[in-house]
């Protein structure tokens, strides 16, 4: 009897867990969980943002199949060179670090970084970097990189909390558990829209976000790249552009 | 108020979504434990000490390991370096099916040794060989015995398996932290994502107290 039911447990656990990988055609884009307004996943669970639009877009003209799957930051790129995605577009930052690993394709958009603040506090940037306060950062991110380097060069006095998410850093200052979070300008302005912080400064170099692929996947790269070229020049830009203001 | 209602309603679809992956992972990972648990019970109470010996050091690992730590380990460490590929859910399932199998031999152990030793020393005199005995007397009995405490590992495997959020397997946990993430209703959502857990581990454990009542013998032994 119960050598029946552990044989059929067992039956079921095969057949549950035997999951698809990325099945011939339908490439899987890596997106990040939760960075509005480029990649993130919408209350009921959709992926959603403007990266998600424009590479449903981008799929349908260039011919081929793709599905989001939010992936942690951190290991977004061993995922990746892992084949457990096939390309990663979701606001990724182009570091020379970062383009050792994976290719990236041609830059499509420009961004900046900012402190974000709560909307009453008198913090300054000067208090951020050198007050020895705590600063929340996302996990994996290029602005964390940048500071952490930065930081050591300038002699900066000030403590790092990380997160797994920028939204949830915010969320922390306006908890009282940090005084500041650091993010790119896209989520900082998503952030002062829904809640009471303000930006107190921008930092950081100005930088652009591409998509990745594998080094071996070159013509995956050029396909990306054409397909970014054709999305410019049709309306839908402008609706993307309309649609999520990042 | 009324948006914490909203977000429960709309994120439910997503997380429900969840439930076969945890599910799955449970089930395997029970399975799997299953498949350990019992041959490694029987070698530490019948088997040539070293085997039992060597049974313990792998109880002892998986025991003294947190779940994870284990899955860490072989998701990022010894899958690639043995280029298994396989996906986050299958991993949990598998590191959940070692450690499992690590407390259910335990469980198993505990039932096997409450036998009375006649049983397997009459076994032994109407001709019976050690495995004979042990396939057809000892074991039908001892996992019987071992339903109870079966069903309490059941229900701790069900919680670990929310660990599967860690490896990126879209189960109830991380759906749940994507939506509340997003929506800001961490509150609402993750008691939603309780409830649901909680309603998966009563359904398993009355089911396995059915399978309890089922194989009972009427008046033997512990009923």
């Amino acid at each position: 009897m119960l050598k029946k039911i552990a044989a059929i447990a067992a039956g079921v656990a095969v057949v549950a867990t035997m999951n698809s990988q990325a099945v011939a055609k339908t490439l899987i884009n890596g997106i990040d969980a939760n960075f509005p307004p480029f990649a993130y996943v919408d209350k009921s669970g959709k992926p959603s943002g403007f990266d998600v639009d424009a590479v449903d877009w981008i799929a349908k003209k260039m011919g081929f199949e793709v599905t989001h799957q939010p992936v942690a930051w951190e290991g977004i790129i061993p995922n990746l060179v892992a084949k457990k995605i096939d390309f990663i577009c979701s606001g990724m930052t182009i570091t020379a670090e970062r383009a050792k690993i994976v290719n990236f394709t041609t830059p499509y958009w420009e961004h900046r970084n900012q402190f974000v603040a709560k909307k009453d506090s008198s913090i300054t940037e000067q208090k951020i970097l050198t007050g020895g306060i705590t600063l929340g950062v996302q996990q994996g991110t290029s602005e964390l990189k940048w500071l952490q380097k930065t930081m050591k060069e300038k002699g900066w006095n000030f403590k790092f909390r990380m997160y797994d998410s920028a939204p949830m850093a915010v969320e922390d200052v306006l908890n009282g558990r940090i005084e500041a979070a650091a993010m790119n300008d896209a989520p900082a302005k998503d952030a002062v829209e829904k809640k009471p912080v303000k930006i107190v400064a921008a930092f950081g170099d100005v930088d652009a976000y591409g998509c990745a692929t594998r080094k071996a996947d070159t013509d995956l790269k050029k396909k990306l790249d054409d397909g970014y070229i054709a999305l410019r020049k049709d309306p839908y830009w402008k609706e993307l552009l309309n649609k999520y203001e990042p | 108020m009324l948006e914490s209602f909203e977000a429960i309603v709309d994120a439910l679809p997503y997380l429900l979504g969840g439930v076969p992956v945890t599910v799955a992972a449970v089930l395997g990972g029970m399975a799997l434990g299953l498949i350990i648990g019992v041959p490694l019970a029987v070698a530490q109470v019948y088997g040539h000490p070293l085997l039992g010996r060597l049974a313990g050091v792998y109880v002892w690992y998986f025991r003294g390991t947190p779940i994870l730590v284990l899955l860490f380990m072989f998701y990022f460490g010894l899958f690639p370096l043995m280029e298994l590929n396989v996906n986050a859910l299958t991993a949990t399932a598998i590191v959940l099916g070692l450690a499992s199998g690590a407390y259910q031999s335990q469980i198993f152990r505990g039932s096997i040794l409450s036998l009375s030793g006649g049983q397997f020393r009459a076994a032994s005199a109407v001709g019976m060989s050690d495995g004979q005995a042990i396939r057809n007397i000892i074991l039908p009995q001892a996992l019987r015995l071992s339903l109870p405490g079966w069903s309490n590992e059941f229900s701790i495997l069900l919680k670990d398996s929310a660990l599967a959020y860690v490896l990126g397997a879209l189960d109830i946990m991380a759906r749940t932290h994507f939506v509340a993430s997003r929506t800001y209703e961490h509150l609402a959502l993750y008691a939603l994502a309780a409830l649901l857990y909680f309603l998966l581990t009563w359904a398993g454990v009355r089911s396995l107290r059915a399978l309890e009542q089922k194989v009972a013998i009427r008046g033997y032994g512990t009923t």
